[in-house]
């Protein structure tokens, strides 16, 4: 059972609570127990992973010293202020809100009750993504001219109430899977200035854009070109990578470095609800940012994403949907003036 | 069929030679450029007799090939016009749409063949995908992502990088061949332009954008990017790359059109390089052109083609200067 230490409770019961808990045992942590409204899959998880099923949010807020938050995004502001206002540490899954007005109210609700928010930017953790991070701040590449980031999947599919795809719980694709790639974007390049997108809906989804092409001008000048997508054939998880700095290059790509390649005869393996990119490393990127999260509650580290990154990535989503409906680029407050102008 | 070759200054004039020379019955028997020096160097180098000026090469030619500085060439292409011969003229057509009108309108009313040289038409990875989104296998295209990204070509040629000679910098080196692939590809015109570019790469030694992306709309609705970065570090196994990505309501397809090489690796610098083994495109490219200007018949990559692609890099300039959408007029799409 488990280990000493700071007890995390997981509210919700899904996929991604499913992988936090998953980490939390990995990593010997206290996993204190579930609270979901699916009460069907509670006994289910508190099976696999252990810990208690809670009657209610309440009940498990009373019994943790932190609360996780794996539920559905339009349902993080209120668990979270809610939370704070019991005094309680928050780890709360990304987007950190649905709106950046939502994630000003936490930090601010947060701030005031004395507790961390940390918000769950896991790609800042995935091995290729640090390690392009860190060559960046060494300085290996020169300042970063161009980032190009691609983040391609087919899209969640669950057989039943499929939050992700009704775009006033999850924000649709552009909140839920290009948010990482916003916040690595800035982590890379620094604040953005702009955003201007492109997209198109599948048939029948109006307005919920499945694919989009963003460009970000960050204030330092430098340019981001993302894409993402709900709309690549099945099987599909991509993600790719390329920074492209004054004096060096660095370029990832999942589908060249996955190191082991498996071909069946029949049909193959079964898709899950939510496909995930695979990264077979000794430590799944969700432990390593869990652990790190612990330990920054336990006052060991500095946060490396912080509540503030989590509501400007947000702010970023917030941009490039306006220019989706407006087809315009659009400016970010505060972000500053548009720099020199080059070129002929 | 004698060719003259007008202006040395882009770098394919190189290659076009060796292309021109392996085309069946084909005698290049002058070259000209406004840098006497430079043309009797070339000359020398390739066995080129050399001309005084670009008129006395046209003398008893049936086809002229420009590879002159971009903002040289609506002269050059006038002459050819009106000394009517068949012209081949480098891309980007020209440093304005106005010149690049005058070249397509100096041809058509000479009536001689005007042919863009827009290689990726010939490339067989290139044309194999045009052949399936033509057969419809991928559904209806709805966006695309294009790169075509380079080292800095001031490493070959100093003009590319000079916005009076080249019109521009990457945007305007880089922008075209992907602009017209995409319109080859979906059989559709560009409407609307937005373009970033910054000069964070070699900020000290060139004035111009060194790297810039445009996100170019089309009649249709399909959006596509084109990356026309001059991102390559000089130890790049090649001079960069160009590479597209098209994503239908069927389906996906990419494409590399360079990926056909084997991988060295030697003992000293440079360490790594990429020996390409597929088809020179180039050289399906001039037969085309050669065939053109025997036939007196339009080559099957036109001036228009040109001067759509042109229109394309010149409103990314016009964008990235004012932050704003740039819209391509349909009169101008005519």
């Amino acid at each position: 059972m488990a280990a000493e230490g700071l007890r995390v409770g997981i509210v919700g019961a899904g996929f991604m609570a499913q992988v936090h808990a998953e980490s939390l045992v990995a990593m010997d942590a206290c996993l204190a127990g579930f609270a979901s409204r699916a009460e069907d899959v509670l006994d289910d998880v508190t099976a696999r992973f252990g810990g208690r099923a809670y009657g209610s949010f309440d009940e498990l807020v009373g019994d943790v010293d932190v609360v996780d938050v794996c539920a559905p995004t339009h349902l993080h502001h209120d668990l979270v202020l809610a939370a704070a206002a019991a005094g309680r540490h928050v780890i709360c899954e990304k987007p950190l809100a649905r709106t950046p007005e939502q994630a000003r109210q936490m930090i601010a609700a947060c701030e005031r009750a004395g507790v961390h928010l940390l918000v769950a930017h896991v790609v800042r953790f995935f091995p290729e993504y640090a390690a392009a991070r860190a060559a960046v701040a060494a300085g290996e590449l020169g300042e970063p001219a161009v980032v190009r980031l691609a983040r391609l999947t087919s899209g969640p599919r669950k057989a039943q109430d499929n939050w992700f795809v009704e775009e006033e719980k999850s924000g649709g694709m552009v909140l839920d899977l290009m948010v990482h790639d916003f916040d690595y974007a800035r982590w890379v390049a620094g604040d953005v200035a702009s955003a201007y997108a492109k997209g198109f809906a599948a048939p029948g989804e109006a307005g919920l854009a499945r694919h989009v092409l963003a460009l970000l001008r960050h204030a330092s000048g430098a340019i981001s070109h993302i894409e993402g997508s709900w709309a690549y054939p099945l099987p599909t998880f991509l993600t790719r990578g390329e920074i492209a700095g004054a004096s060096g290059l660095l370029s990832w790509d999942s589908t060249e470095t996955a190191p082991v390649r498996t071909a069946l005869a029949g049909d193959g393996a079964a898709v899950g609800e939510v496909l995930l990119p695979e990264s077979p490393v000794r430590e799944s990127p969700y432990t390593t940012q869990l652990r790190h999260f612990l330990r920054v509650l336990e006052g060991g580290e500095t946060p490396i994403v912080t509540a503030a990154d989590g509501l400007a990535a947000l702010e970023v989503a917030e941009a490039v949907a306006e220019s989706l409906r407006t087809g315009a680029p659009v400016e970010l407050a505060g972000a500053g003036a548009r720099p020199a102008e080059v070129g002929a | 069929m004698r060719v003259a070759l007008l202006g040395i200054a882009h770098v394919h004039a190189d290659a076009y030679i060796v292309n021109l020379r392996a085309a069946a019955g084909v005698e290049v028997t002058a070259v000209a450029d406004h840098d006497a020096e430079a043309a009797r160097r070339w000359g020398a180098a390739h066995d080129v007799p050399v001309a005084a000026t670009a008129a006395e090469a046209l003398a008893g030619a049936d086809a002229a090939v420009i590879c002159a500085e971009t903002a040289r060439h609506r002269e050059l292409v006038e002459l050819a016009a009106d000394a009517g011969v068949a012209v081949l003229c480098e891309k980007p057509l020209a440093t304005s749409v106005e010149e690049a009108e005058t070249i397509v309108a100096a041809c058509r009313t000479a009536g001689v063949p005007l042919m863009t040289a827009f290689p990726m038409r010939f490339s067989p990875p290139m044309q194999a995908v045009a052949e399936m989104v033509r057969a419809g296998r991928l559904g209806r295209i709805r966006a695309c992502t294009g790169a075509n990204q380079s080292e800095l070509p001031t490493r070959h040629r100093a003009w590319f990088a000079d916005p009076d000679l080249a019109g521009g910098g990457a945007l305007m080196d880089h922008i075209v061949h992907i602009a017209d692939a995409l319109r080859w590809f979906l059989g559709e015109e560009p409407v609307e332009v937005f373009a970033l570019a910054n000069r964070i790469i070699a900020s000290e030694a060139v004035r111009v954008e060194t790297a810039g992306v445009a996100v170019v709309t089309f009649t249709g609705g399909t959006f596509a990017s084109i990356d026309a970065s001059w991102s390559r570090p000089a130890t790049y196994p090649r001079w960069g790359g160009l590479t597209m990505e098209l994503l239908g309501t069927d389906g996906v397809t990419s494409v590399d059109p360079f990926r056909q090489y084997l991988t060295g690796y030697a003992a000293e610098e440079p360490a790594t390089r990429w020996v390409a083994w597929g088809s020179d495109p180039n050289q399906a490219m001039i037969d085309e052109f050669i065939a053109a200007a025997r036939e007196a018949r339009k080559p099957s990559v036109t001036g228009e083609d040109g001067l759509r692609a042109t229109q394309v890099a010149l409103a990314a300039g016009e964008s990235a200067r004012s932050g704003r959408p740039v819209a391509i007029a349909p009169a101008q799409r005519s």
